[in-house]
């Protein structure tokens, strides 16, 4: 296959990557867009690790060809978020509940949450476990991950 | 080799006021040398209790009265930098803004051994506060010496020295340094004051982690770096060789720039991963069938031809302790092979030699120093040519000690003479690799009075070092062997060692002794703890998770003790169910009461403490790398079940430290011991079966349930 010009839409802005269409989005977004907070994992869509929001649903980049990706789709990466100093709620509730040991897991955590949360705003704990049940985390910080997730919903 | 202090104190500027920690000697637990870990064999060991012998961490006060201070353990979410930032912040009185933590860089840090057997918090943390505190009364005196002023009038304040009952600082300590090292003897069991206990300061990465702002190796990135991998091998690693390959179909790839036989593995490295990924899928590779049996009976092979490697203790008289007690009983527990299975796999990125004759390796690693030796050794370069540079890691549980991709990229990078990033892919994380956790055949057997006193324990071990088998309970009469048979799978070191299998075997036991006693488990251990702290844990658990209260039909609860690296003590309870119809176990709740001594940050202690119990479940339900005598049939983590959020229960934990002075120790590795023989104790208590072999997986729940 070759090289063909396309277009992402990441974290609002538009990217221009010169790219192989059956890529998967996740080498895109660390290799040429230099979003590495998106971690390779398994590339096997099993532990979760390079999760992004696609249209606001969380979604295993490395199982995502990057031709699905630029077809119009609203991309969020763990960078979209927020950043040092300007955190969202979420990511800030991680810290406040030390959800992480390595944190190697812990950008597509949040964004598997944040997928979660504005889907359903007020989520049971069995909700919260079901959406998250993928996403492992061998430092086993998953208790500390549910308690962080907890405190960000409204009304909690 | 580590950096000498002259190369050290040139790359100071030679200003400053430095400070170079030593350990004393004789308040080492242990003192080995750094060639005690393998560095060629491809089986890494690990010495938890390695002490330098030369000098350890640096303390440096430069220009502008910034502190720095270097060691070469690394970060591996352990929070290892978060406590020092808060040993050193406080212990010099300093701000956040004034200390820079340098951990694991080769050319800047000291050697000061690998980072694992849940010591770095106990001997760099406390090596770090010991010097600290002599740090204060040094500058003080340096002062006044400088001033012309008695040392009485003076006081240590914030980097600097001030005049009591006066505001102001007469002298910063960096101008009070000729840039020559100031050797501090160090006790690393050194008394932790009382103020330093519960600094509950978040974790100093806490904000680049949530915002992927934290690099680990795979998220570097230069100019003209090449991407490299490893093809996968049919066989196990051991047992098999490339026999004929052809390459062509890969080479042709556009994007590729090499694709070759690098020491009888395969090597594709082109200019993304995706290139890389989809040569390796053209290769066309021939290995030769290894020459065991395909049939792997873990059993039998452990024991077959296996050769006494050490009596581990001996104690009394075991086989008269045993003719002389009223009950004995001898029971085989079993263990499976286990992977690490850390999210991030091992990676590196390394440069070809430069200019300058030295090359730059940057790699996920529990030991830089281990690292750059296994450089230097396989590329036949000196050792001052080779810089490594550990990165956080993304999961290492021992696993990143054993780590070779560092030598491998090195090797990559100078055949294609360019930058090359090495990731190994989940397969390869898998089934390149040869070592596990071990699985361990253990006999066991221990004689009881009539009123519940263990008389004598003798323990046959097969494949394991049986770490901890005696420290738990008091035993007059103990007989503790190891045997080694030549066994075609590696072993390396892993979360909890082998106190994790043996841990298993003797809590198991303990229960089906009080079972034939006729006597309650929690009371016949407290009738036979080593330590009476033990007696408050147990209770404590007791009357955390219930124990004696109502339970469910086929709910049950269990206990396991451990103790750990000396003087860490530890109970876990836990309470499951047992589904009769699916056969699967669910851990209801886990109650954990530990005596580690002060506890620095208790939210890092308690985040710690739930992963360990949370890799006890894995263990004790469903990890295990499935081997044929080939073959490594686990390649994903579809296959190798690591405990999930819904597996998780709820886990109290209580932390024994009233008497907030003492040493600090460690709790890493501490909670998965206990857990495993908790888990076993519990189900045994809830439908009566007792699983003598882990994993639990629902298919053997339901056929032991028949």
């Amino acid at each position: 296959m070759s090289k063909k010009n396309v277009i992402l839409k990441v974290n609002g802005e538009m990217r221009q990557v010169l790219v192989e269409l059956d890529e998967p989005l996740l080498w895109v977004l660390r290799d040429d867009l230099g979003l590495t907070g998106t971690k390779f994992g398994c590339g096997t869509g099993e532990c979760g690790a390079c999760s992004v929001l696609i249209n606001g649903e969380a979604r295993r980049s490395c199982r995502v060809p990057v031709a699905y990706a630029a077809a119009g789709q609203e991309i969020v990466t763990i960078e979209g978020l927020g950043s040092s100093g300007n955190l969202s709620p979420l990511q800030q509730a991680f810290i406040d509940h030390t959800a992480f040991c390595c944190g190697f897991c812990t950008p597509g955590m949040i964004i598997t949450a944040t997928g979660l949360l504005a889907k359903n705003p007020q989520p049971t704990r069995e909700e919260i476990i079901e959406a998250m049940d993928n996403n492992l985390c061998r430092c086993g910080s998953y208790n500390n991950i549910i308690e962080a997730i907890e405190s960000v919903i409204e009304g909690s | 080799m580590s950096m000498t202090r002259r190369q050290f104190l040139a790359s100071l500027g030679g200003t400053g006021l430095v400070y170079a920690l030593r350990f004393v000697p004789e308040a080492s637990a242990k003192t080995v040398s750094y060639g005690a870990i393998p560095v060629e064999n491809d089986t890494p060991g690990c010495t938890a209790e390695y002490i330098p012998v030369d000098y350890s961490e640096w303390i440096v006060f430069g220009p502008d009265n910034q502190v720095s201070v270097f060691t070469g353990r690394t970060e591996l979410g352990q929070g290892l930098k978060t406590v020092i930032t808060a040993i050193v912040t406080q212990g010099l009185d300093i701000t956040q803004d004034q200390l820079t933590v340098v951990q694991g860089d080769t050319d800047l840090c000291p050697d000061d051994g690998p980072t694992s057997g849940s010591a770095a918090t106990r001997h760099v943390g406390m090596g770090f506060w010991d010097a600290c505190q002599k740090i204060r009364g040094d500058v003080v005196r340096r002062a006044a010496d400088s001033l012309g002023i008695s040392s009485e009038h003076l006081e240590y304040r914030s980097g600097g020295v001030g005049r009591k009952g006066e505001a102001g600082t007469l002298a910063y300590a960096y101008e009070l340094g000729s840039g020559e090292a100031v050797i501090l003897d160090i006790n690393p069991k050194a008394i932790l004051n009382e103020q330093y206990v519960d600094i509950e300061i978040p974790n100093v990465n806490g904000e680049k982690i949530v915002s992927g702002e934290l690099k680990y190796v795979g998220d570097l990135q230069m100019p003209g770096l090449l991407y490299a991998g490893w093809l996968t091998q049919p066989y196990h690693p051991r047992l098999t060789r490339l026999q004929s390959v052809n390459m062509d179909n890969a080479r042709a790839l556009p994007g590729i720039k090499c694709v070759e036989v690098v020491d009888g593995r395969v090597a594709a490295i082109g200019q993304r991963c995706s290139d890389v990924v989809k040569a390796l899928n053209l290769v066309k590779a021939d290995w030769t069938l290894p020459k065991r049996s395909k049939e792997l009976r873990v059993e039998e092979e452990a024991r077959a031809g296996a050769q006494l490697e050490v009596v581990k203790e001996e104690k009394g008289n075991v086989e008269a302790g045993l003719a002389s007690s009223d009950i004995v009983l001898t029971e085989t527990y079993t263990t499976q092979y286990a992977a690490h299975a850390q999210i991030e796999t091992d990676a590196a990125v390394a440069t070809p030699i430069g200019p300058d004759g030295r090359i730059t390796v940057w790699v996920s690693s529990q030991y830089p120093y281990l690292d750059r030796e296994r450089v230097f050794k396989y590329l036949r370069m000196e050792p001052s040519d080779v810089h490594v540079i550990a990165m956080p890691v993304g999961g290492g549980f021992g696993g990143k000690i054993g780590n070779l991709s560092g030598r491998e990229a090195a090797k990559l990078a100078g055949m294609v003479n360019a930058p090359v990033k090495l990731i190994y892919s989940r397969r390869n994380q898998f089934q390149l690799i040869s070592f596990f956790k071990a699985a361990v055949v253990i006999d066991i057997t221990t004689g009881v009075s009539a009123d519940g006193r263990i008389i004598a324990r003798k323990i046959d071990s097969f494949q394991d070092e049986t770490d901890g088998t005696t420290e738990t309970y008091v035993i007059p009469n103990v007989l503790t062997r190891v045997y080694m048979a030549p066994w075609p799978f590696g072993r390396c070191a892993s979360r909890g060692t082998s106190y994790v299998q043996t841990c298993f075997a003797i809590e198991s036991h303990m229960d089906m002794v009080a079972h034939r006693l006729g006597m309650d488990p929690f009371e016949f251990r407290r009738k036979n703890v080593q330590y009476p702290a033990f007696l408050n844990l147990i209770d404590a658990c007791a009357e955390m998770i219930g124990y004696g209260g109502a339970l469910n039909t086929d709910e049950g609860i269990g206990m396991g003790l451990v103790r750990h690296g000396g003087a860490q003590l530890g109970v876990i309870a836990a309470k499951v169910a047992v589904d009769r119809n699916s056969g699967k176990i669910t851990v209801k709740h886990v109650c954990v009461a530990f005596d580690i001594g002060p506890v620095i940050s208790r939210r890092t202690a308690t985040v710690t403490i739930r992963g360990g119990v949370a890799w006890g479940i894995g263990y004790a339900l469903s990890e295990e790398i499935k081997l044929d005598g080939h073959h490594t049939e686990t390649g994903y983590f579809s296959q190798y079940k690591i405990a999930r959020f819904s597996d998780m229960p709820p886990i109290d934990i209580q932390f024994f430290d009233d008497h907030h002075i003492g040493s600090v120790r460690g709790c890493g590795e501490m909670p998965v011991i206990p857990t495993i023989g908790a888990i076993a104790n519990a189900v045994y208590n809830a439908v009566g079966v007792r699983f003598y072999s882990t994993p639990m997986t629902p298919d053997r729940v339901k056929q032991a349930l028949g």
